[in-house]
Protein backbone atom coordinates (compact mmCIF):
# COMPACT_ATOMS: atom_id res chain seq x y z
CA UNK A 1 0.00 0.00 0.00
CA UNK A 2 1.87 3.26 -0.97
CA UNK A 3 1.53 6.51 1.08
CA UNK A 4 -1.66 7.50 -1.16
CA UNK A 5 -4.10 4.61 -0.10
CA UNK A 6 -2.57 5.16 3.33
CA UNK A 7 -3.71 9.25 3.39
CA UNK A 8 -7.03 7.68 2.24
CA UNK A 9 -7.52 5.32 4.94
CA UNK A 10 -6.55 7.73 7.64
CA UNK A 11 -9.59 10.54 6.34
CA UNK A 12 -11.69 7.78 6.14
CA UNK A 13 -10.96 6.76 9.88
CA UNK A 14 -11.23 10.21 10.78
CA UNK A 15 -14.62 11.17 8.95
CA UNK A 16 -16.27 7.90 9.87
CA UNK A 17 -15.19 6.86 13.70
CA UNK A 18 -15.65 3.31 15.24
CA UNK A 19 -18.77 2.00 16.38
CA UNK A 20 -19.19 3.52 20.18
CA UNK A 21 -22.01 1.03 21.44
CA UNK A 22 -21.98 -1.93 19.38
CA UNK A 23 -23.72 -4.14 22.75
CA UNK A 24 -27.48 -5.43 21.58
CA UNK A 25 -29.35 -3.56 23.54
CA UNK A 26 -33.14 -5.95 24.83
CA UNK A 27 -33.28 -9.84 24.34
CA UNK A 28 -34.19 -10.90 20.78
CA UNK A 29 -35.16 -14.01 21.79
CA UNK A 30 -39.11 -13.07 21.79
CA UNK A 31 -38.72 -12.09 18.27
CA UNK A 32 -36.79 -15.10 17.10
CA UNK A 33 -39.81 -17.33 19.16
CA UNK A 34 -42.49 -15.40 16.79
CA UNK A 35 -40.55 -16.26 13.79
CA UNK A 36 -40.45 -19.75 14.89
CA UNK A 37 -43.96 -20.83 16.06
CA UNK A 38 -46.06 -20.99 13.19
CA UNK A 39 -48.89 -18.52 13.13
CA UNK A 40 -51.99 -20.73 14.42
CA UNK A 41 -54.29 -21.61 11.40
CA UNK A 42 -57.67 -19.30 11.07
CA UNK A 43 -60.57 -20.80 9.27
CA UNK A 44 -62.51 -18.00 7.84
CA UNK A 45 -66.07 -17.95 8.77
CA UNK A 46 -67.72 -18.92 5.86
CA UNK A 47 -65.37 -22.27 5.66
CA UNK A 48 -67.22 -23.00 8.80
CA UNK A 49 -70.58 -22.02 7.78
CA UNK A 50 -69.97 -24.05 4.26
CA UNK A 51 -69.00 -27.13 6.31
CA UNK A 52 -72.46 -26.55 8.37
CA UNK A 53 -74.12 -26.63 5.54
CA UNK A 54 -72.90 -29.61 4.12
CA UNK A 55 -73.86 -31.63 7.17
CA UNK A 56 -77.08 -30.21 7.80
CA UNK A 57 -77.99 -31.28 3.97
CA UNK A 58 -76.22 -34.64 4.91
CA UNK A 59 -78.74 -34.72 8.17
CA UNK A 60 -81.52 -33.55 6.40
CA UNK A 61 -81.18 -36.21 3.46
CA UNK A 62 -79.03 -39.26 4.27
CA UNK A 63 -80.20 -40.64 1.01
CA UNK A 64 -77.81 -38.79 -1.03
CA UNK A 65 -75.09 -39.67 1.20
CA UNK A 66 -73.81 -42.63 -0.92
CA UNK A 67 -74.38 -40.73 -3.90
CA UNK A 68 -71.49 -38.31 -2.64
CA UNK A 69 -69.49 -41.38 -1.52
CA UNK A 70 -69.81 -42.74 -4.53
CA UNK A 71 -68.40 -39.02 -6.95
CA UNK A 72 -65.89 -38.95 -4.44
CA UNK B 1 -14.60 -26.12 23.92
CA UNK B 2 -16.21 -27.41 27.42
CA UNK B 3 -17.78 -31.24 27.40
CA UNK B 4 -21.38 -29.37 28.34
CA UNK B 5 -21.17 -27.30 25.54
CA UNK B 6 -19.92 -30.02 22.97
CA UNK B 7 -23.35 -31.75 24.21
CA UNK B 8 -25.13 -28.70 24.16
CA UNK B 9 -23.98 -28.22 20.54
CA UNK B 10 -24.82 -31.71 19.24
CA UNK B 11 -28.42 -31.52 21.06
CA UNK B 12 -28.92 -28.36 18.78
CA UNK B 13 -27.88 -30.38 15.52
CA UNK B 14 -30.12 -32.98 16.93
CA UNK B 15 -33.26 -30.46 16.46
CA UNK B 16 -33.25 -29.94 20.29
CA UNK B 17 -35.34 -26.68 20.98
CA UNK B 18 -33.51 -25.68 23.98
CA UNK B 19 -29.97 -25.97 23.08
CA UNK B 20 -31.33 -23.68 20.12
CA UNK B 21 -32.43 -21.32 22.64
CA UNK B 22 -29.19 -21.64 25.12
CA UNK B 23 -27.25 -20.72 21.84
CA UNK B 24 -29.50 -17.85 20.78
CA UNK B 25 -29.22 -16.61 24.24
CA UNK B 26 -24.85 -16.99 24.01
CA UNK B 27 -24.70 -15.62 21.15
CA UNK B 28 -27.26 -13.17 20.34
CA UNK B 29 -24.60 -10.36 21.18
CA UNK B 30 -21.76 -11.49 19.81
CA UNK B 31 -23.96 -12.08 16.53
CA UNK B 32 -25.45 -8.76 16.33
CA UNK B 33 -22.34 -6.74 17.44
CA UNK B 34 -20.38 -8.04 15.07
CA UNK B 35 -23.80 -7.40 12.35
CA UNK B 36 -24.32 -4.05 13.13
CA UNK B 37 -20.18 -2.99 12.42
CA UNK B 38 -20.92 -3.87 9.11
CA UNK B 39 -24.43 -2.27 8.68
CA UNK B 40 -24.13 0.81 11.09
CA UNK B 41 -27.87 0.36 11.67
CA UNK B 42 -29.06 -0.45 15.16
CA UNK B 43 -32.81 -1.77 13.74
CA UNK B 44 -31.37 -3.52 10.62
CA UNK B 45 -28.70 -5.22 12.91
CA UNK B 46 -31.52 -6.61 15.10
CA UNK B 47 -33.70 -8.15 11.77
CA UNK B 48 -30.29 -9.76 10.51
CA UNK B 49 -29.58 -11.28 13.87
CA UNK B 50 -32.91 -12.59 14.10
CA UNK B 51 -32.71 -13.71 10.44
CA UNK B 52 -29.36 -15.01 10.92
CA UNK B 53 -30.54 -17.70 13.81
CA UNK B 54 -33.28 -18.30 11.74
CA UNK B 55 -31.20 -19.46 8.92
CA UNK B 56 -28.94 -21.53 11.73
CA UNK B 57 -32.16 -22.98 12.77
CA UNK B 58 -33.01 -24.34 9.06
CA UNK B 59 -29.84 -25.46 8.25
CA UNK B 60 -28.93 -27.19 12.04
CA UNK B 61 -28.82 -30.59 10.42
CA UNK B 62 -26.11 -29.65 7.85
CA UNK B 63 -24.19 -28.31 11.34
CA UNK B 64 -20.86 -29.99 12.15
CA UNK B 65 -20.53 -29.57 16.14
CA UNK B 66 -16.33 -29.96 15.64
CA UNK B 67 -16.24 -26.85 13.90
CA UNK B 68 -17.93 -24.53 16.63
CA UNK B 69 -20.78 -22.51 16.74
CA UNK B 70 -19.46 -18.67 17.35
CA UNK B 71 -17.84 -18.97 13.67
CA UNK B 72 -20.20 -20.42 11.57
CA UNK B 73 -23.11 -18.10 13.26
CA UNK B 74 -20.60 -15.30 12.17
CA UNK B 75 -20.05 -16.37 8.78
CA UNK B 76 -23.91 -16.78 7.83
CA UNK B 77 -24.47 -13.12 9.75
CA UNK B 78 -21.50 -11.44 7.48
CA UNK B 79 -23.20 -12.88 4.37
CA UNK B 80 -26.65 -11.75 5.24
CA UNK B 81 -24.95 -8.15 6.07
CA UNK B 82 -23.02 -7.86 3.15
CA UNK B 83 -26.30 -8.68 0.96
CA UNK B 84 -28.46 -6.02 3.34
CA UNK B 85 -25.34 -3.59 2.51
CA UNK B 86 -25.72 -4.53 -1.69
CA UNK B 87 -29.48 -3.74 -1.27
CA UNK B 88 -29.10 -0.25 0.15
CA UNK B 89 -25.97 0.39 -1.42
CA UNK B 90 -26.93 3.98 -2.80
CA UNK B 91 -27.65 4.88 0.84
CA UNK B 92 -25.60 7.61 2.30
CA UNK B 93 -25.17 5.00 5.76
CA UNK B 94 -22.61 7.25 7.41
CA UNK B 95 -24.29 10.37 6.37
CA UNK B 96 -24.38 13.04 9.25
CA UNK B 97 -27.70 13.85 8.25
CA UNK B 98 -29.01 10.40 8.50
CA UNK B 99 -31.73 9.57 11.24
CA UNK B 100 -31.19 9.20 14.84
CA UNK B 101 -31.55 5.56 14.63
CA UNK B 102 -28.47 4.73 13.19
CA UNK B 103 -25.84 3.46 15.37
CA UNK B 104 -23.03 5.77 17.60
CA UNK B 105 -19.88 6.00 15.77
CA UNK B 106 -16.63 7.57 18.12
CA UNK B 107 -16.90 11.12 17.43
CA UNK B 108 -15.30 11.87 14.33
CA UNK B 109 -11.92 14.30 13.88
CA UNK B 110 -13.08 17.41 14.71
CA UNK B 111 -9.92 19.27 12.30
CA UNK B 112 -12.32 17.70 9.61
CA UNK B 113 -15.45 19.86 7.97
CA UNK B 114 -18.88 18.65 7.79
CA UNK B 115 -18.79 19.09 4.42
CA UNK B 116 -15.93 16.23 4.09
CA UNK B 117 -17.04 13.87 6.30
CA UNK B 118 -20.47 13.94 4.05
CA UNK B 119 -18.07 13.30 0.94
CA UNK B 120 -16.52 10.11 2.62
CA UNK B 121 -19.70 9.24 3.89
CA UNK B 122 -21.10 8.94 0.22
CA UNK B 123 -18.12 7.96 -1.43
CA UNK B 124 -18.37 5.08 1.45
CA UNK B 125 -21.61 4.05 0.73
CA UNK B 126 -21.22 4.06 -3.08
CA UNK B 127 -18.76 1.46 -3.12
CA UNK B 128 -19.89 -2.39 -3.85
CA UNK B 129 -21.17 -4.51 -0.83
CA UNK B 130 -18.38 -7.13 -1.01
CA UNK B 131 -15.82 -4.05 -1.04
CA UNK B 132 -17.36 -1.97 1.84
CA UNK B 133 -17.83 -4.59 4.08
CA UNK B 134 -14.11 -5.36 3.84
CA UNK B 135 -13.50 -2.19 3.96
CA UNK B 136 -15.63 -0.81 6.95
CA UNK B 137 -14.20 -3.95 9.09
CA UNK B 138 -10.61 -3.22 7.96
CA UNK B 139 -10.87 0.57 7.86
CA UNK B 140 -13.22 1.95 9.94
CA UNK B 141 -13.28 -1.32 13.01
CA UNK B 142 -9.73 -2.09 12.48
CA UNK B 143 -10.45 -6.19 12.24
CA UNK B 144 -7.41 -8.47 11.78
CA UNK B 145 -7.82 -8.74 8.63
CA UNK B 146 -7.77 -12.97 9.31
CA UNK B 147 -10.93 -12.53 11.49
CA UNK B 148 -12.50 -10.53 8.26
CA UNK B 149 -11.37 -13.75 5.71
CA UNK B 150 -13.47 -16.02 8.09
CA UNK B 151 -16.02 -14.14 8.28
CA UNK B 152 -16.30 -13.59 4.40
CA UNK B 153 -15.17 -16.95 3.47
CA UNK B 154 -12.11 -15.75 1.74
CA UNK B 155 -8.24 -15.75 1.90
CA UNK B 156 -6.52 -13.06 3.77
CA UNK B 157 -4.72 -12.50 0.27
CA UNK B 158 -8.55 -11.78 -0.81
CA UNK B 159 -9.25 -9.32 2.06
CA UNK B 160 -5.90 -7.63 0.88
CA UNK B 161 -6.82 -7.51 -2.18
CA UNK B 162 -10.80 -5.70 -1.50
CA UNK B 163 -9.50 -3.30 0.58
CA UNK B 164 -6.84 -1.92 -1.50
CA UNK B 165 -9.77 -1.89 -4.06
CA UNK B 166 -11.82 -0.13 -2.00
CA UNK B 167 -9.04 2.45 -1.24
CA UNK B 168 -8.49 2.65 -5.33
CA UNK B 169 -12.52 3.05 -5.70
CA UNK B 170 -12.64 5.59 -2.58
CA UNK B 171 -9.41 7.73 -3.94
CA UNK B 172 -11.25 8.09 -7.18
CA UNK B 173 -14.66 9.03 -5.83
CA UNK B 174 -13.19 11.79 -3.65
CA UNK B 175 -11.26 13.17 -5.87
CA UNK B 176 -14.40 13.87 -8.28
CA UNK B 177 -16.15 15.05 -5.36
CA UNK B 178 -13.56 17.56 -4.87
CA UNK B 179 -11.84 16.12 -1.50
CA UNK B 180 -8.06 15.82 -2.02
CA UNK B 181 -7.15 12.68 0.17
Amino acid sequence: MNESDERVERLVRRAIGPLAGAELKRDLWPRMQARLDPPPVRVPWWDWALAAAVVLCLVAFPAVIPAVLYQL
Amino acid sequence: MTETAVDILEQFAGGDAVAFEELFRQYQGQVYGWIVRIVRDPAAAEDLTVETFWRIHRARARFDPRCGFGPWARRIATNLAVGHLGARRTETEFSDDAPPARARTSPPDPALTAEVRRKVAEAFGKLPAKLRAAATLAMIEETPYDEIGAALGISVGAVKSRVFRATRLLRKSLIGAGVEP
